[in-house]
């Protein structure tokens, strides 16, 4: 769609969809002094099992496959949902991260936001499908929490550093 | 060369021509082997050098820096980086620095966080220093890691997730040790001996090392940057002792920075009142570049909500660093999130885009395209000039 590009400035948004990427969360006392406004639910929340969660109904309206899924609205990666895995869990072999980095995001259905938690899952390279790239409420790296662009497979015992995948899980609704 | 149908002698001419030519074509060549020397030396160190840092996101693990000449757009060698490497160049050019991350079994095993020491003369690893393996993978930002001024000590920031920054000895080739910088993120260098981070707070945290390395001081200003309104972005640029850093709205916030700590300097905007009203703002990855001896700073522009603050653009606004006034507007062909310029007096302005694979080379005065290099990446994030 080269042709667009041409039209509007703002159809380079496509470019920043591939060129920040990664998104982890940050040290705690980042979180502790840059996200006193948040739950501070995002850290260690992996370690939690994932339990399957229905997509695409009236109340969780959307494609978790597709970057407009309203979950996905800070999210900076690979959609888990079209890696073997699903919004919630990593794909078969993978790990999920412990640490994470978190947005809040509008869900259409019952028109309350959600903060949600986009672990990453870790431990083979790159899925190389669905990426997407969205940044509403992002942060600089100085703010860790709220930052998608560092890679947040980091900190896990078996798990450090190499990126897959990221989830987009509901930690609760923001006050 | 053309011919006209009615050229009859010119294409005598040249039939004649390649009959001479017949017996040299038939000569045969001679071997290749054991011809020397069999490594191509580089030309002469060059302003108008470009190392281009290439993420390679789709296979991370593979991080490249390619090195082009901007005169001439040739692809002159490469070096390998591993995962989330980051390059520095020394201040005399004569090395490349990467802090590098490997896996004893590629995506697993036993991980490795080395400084790799390249010799930009030959591209060949000179020397290689392990640190302890606590490096942050990250987009490559300009603080990911960075170099006192006197090329003496390579600095890299920590993120797993706690904070700190390695310290490691180029003279010695050694890991010196880490500064605890929790709440801080990146590095900054203010001096020969000095450095800071941006707090989550907006305050700046000063680290003071000796001659070894070790932290003389370290201290923490209260809040300067308003990171919730409107917080500066992780790209600023350096000129001379002045951090120019830029908020999402489109804001420029001078840090006069050195061994002493820093020192906020009067705001100015990139934008009118009107231009924000219509959603003019900064934005890319390397989204601002500047020249100090002709006082410029340039940087990529679009509009935009707030959250596109991340998205490059076609324009590219030049300002004076005196008078804050925009003197020059540069139009792109094509979408770039990525600058720099050389800091010579006839300085390149090169531009790249993360999602394509063109290196476009301006005059940097005249905002004319001298030429584009294809081929130049995969993920072009972060570009090293001198």
């Amino acid at each position: 769609m080269k042709w667009l590009d041409s039209i509007i400035e703002g159809s380079t948004r496509s470019l920043a969809r591939r060129s920040s990427r990664r998104g982890f969360l940050g040290g705690l006392g980042a979180l502790l002094v840059g996200a006193a406004a948040l739950p501070l639910l995002p850290v260690a929340r992996g370690a939690e099992r994932a339990a399957a969660k229905p997509a695409g109904t009236a109340a969780d309206p959307g494609d978790p496959a597709t970057c407009e899924y309203w979950r996905h609205c800070a999210i900076d990666g690979f959609l888990c949902s079209c890696c073997g895995g699903t919004q919630t869990s990593c794909p078969p072999g993978t790990e999920m991260s412990a640490v994470t980095w978190i947005g809040t995001c509008h869900n259409p259905a019952d028109g309350k936001d959600y903060v949600i938690s986009y672990n990453d899952c870790c431990g083979k390279s790159q899925c190389g499908r669905c990426f997407c790239n969205r940044n509403e409420g992002d942060s600089p790296l100085y703010q860790p929490g709220q930052s998608n662009d560092y890679n947040w497979c980091s900190g896990n015992s078996s798990a450090n550093i190499p990126y897959h995948c990221s989830t987009a899980r509901i930690v609760g609704v923001a006050e | 060369m053309r011919f006209s149908g009615s050229s009859l002698w010119c294409r005598a001419a040249l039939l004649a021509a390649m009959m001479l030519a017949v017996p040299m074509a038939q000569a045969e060549l001679p071997s290749d082997i054991g011809l020397k020397p069999e490594n191509v030396s580089l030309p002469p160190m060059s302003k108008h050098w470009v190392w281009v840092n290439d993420m390679v996101f789709p296979h991370m693990s593979d991080g490249q820096i390619h090195l082009f000449d901007g005169d001439t757009g040739r692809f002159l060698g490469m070096v390998s980086t591993g995962y989330s490497g980051h390059g520095v160049l020394s201040p005399d050019g004569k090395t490349l620095w990467s802090a590098e991350t490997y896996f004893s079994r590629h995506t697993r095993g036993t991980r490795t966080d080395v400084v790799t020491v390249y010799d930009t003369s030959s591209l060949k690893v000179t020397a290689e220093i392990s640190m302890p393996p606590n490096r942050g993978s990250s987009i490559p930002v300009v603080g990911v890691s960075g170099v006192t001024d006197d090329g003496r000590f390579l600095l890299t920031y920590n993120f797993n997730p706690a904070q700190s920054v390695s310290v490691v000895d180029t003279r010695a080739n050694a890991f010196v040790g880490e500064v605890e910088t929790p709440g801080c993120a990146l590095v900054h260098p203010s001096g020969p001996r000095s450095f800071f981070s941006v707090c989550a707070d907006g305050g700046v945290m000063t680290v003071v090392l000796d001659d070894t390395g070790h932290v003389v001081s370290q201290s923490h200003t209260d809040p300067i940057f308003d990171m919730t309104k409107d917080p500066v972005t992780e790209k600023p640029i350096r000129i001379g002792d002045v951090w120019y850093f830029v908020t999402f709205d489109g804001d420029i916030r001078p840090l006069h920075a050195n061994a002493k700590g820093v020192t906020a300097l009067p705001a100015w905007p990139l934008f009118s009142s009107e231009e924000k009203k219509a959603g003019w703002r900064p934005g890319g990855v390397l989204q601002l570049a500047g020249h100090a001896g002709h006082k410029r700073l340039y940087a990529i522009v679009h509009q935009g909500p707030r959250d596109s603050h991340k998205d490059g653009g076609r324009t590219i606004h030049v300002y004076d660093l005196e008078s804050h006034a925009r003197v020059q507007t540069i139009r792109t062909q094509h979408p770039v999130g990525v600058i720099a310029v050389s800091s010579d007096d006839h300085p390149l302005l090169f531009a790249a885009s993360p999602e394509a694979t063109d290196l476009y080379v301006y005059d940097a005065r005249s905002g004319k395209l001298r030429r584009t290099v294809t081929e130049a990446g995969t993920s072009i994030m972060y570009l090293n000039t001198r």
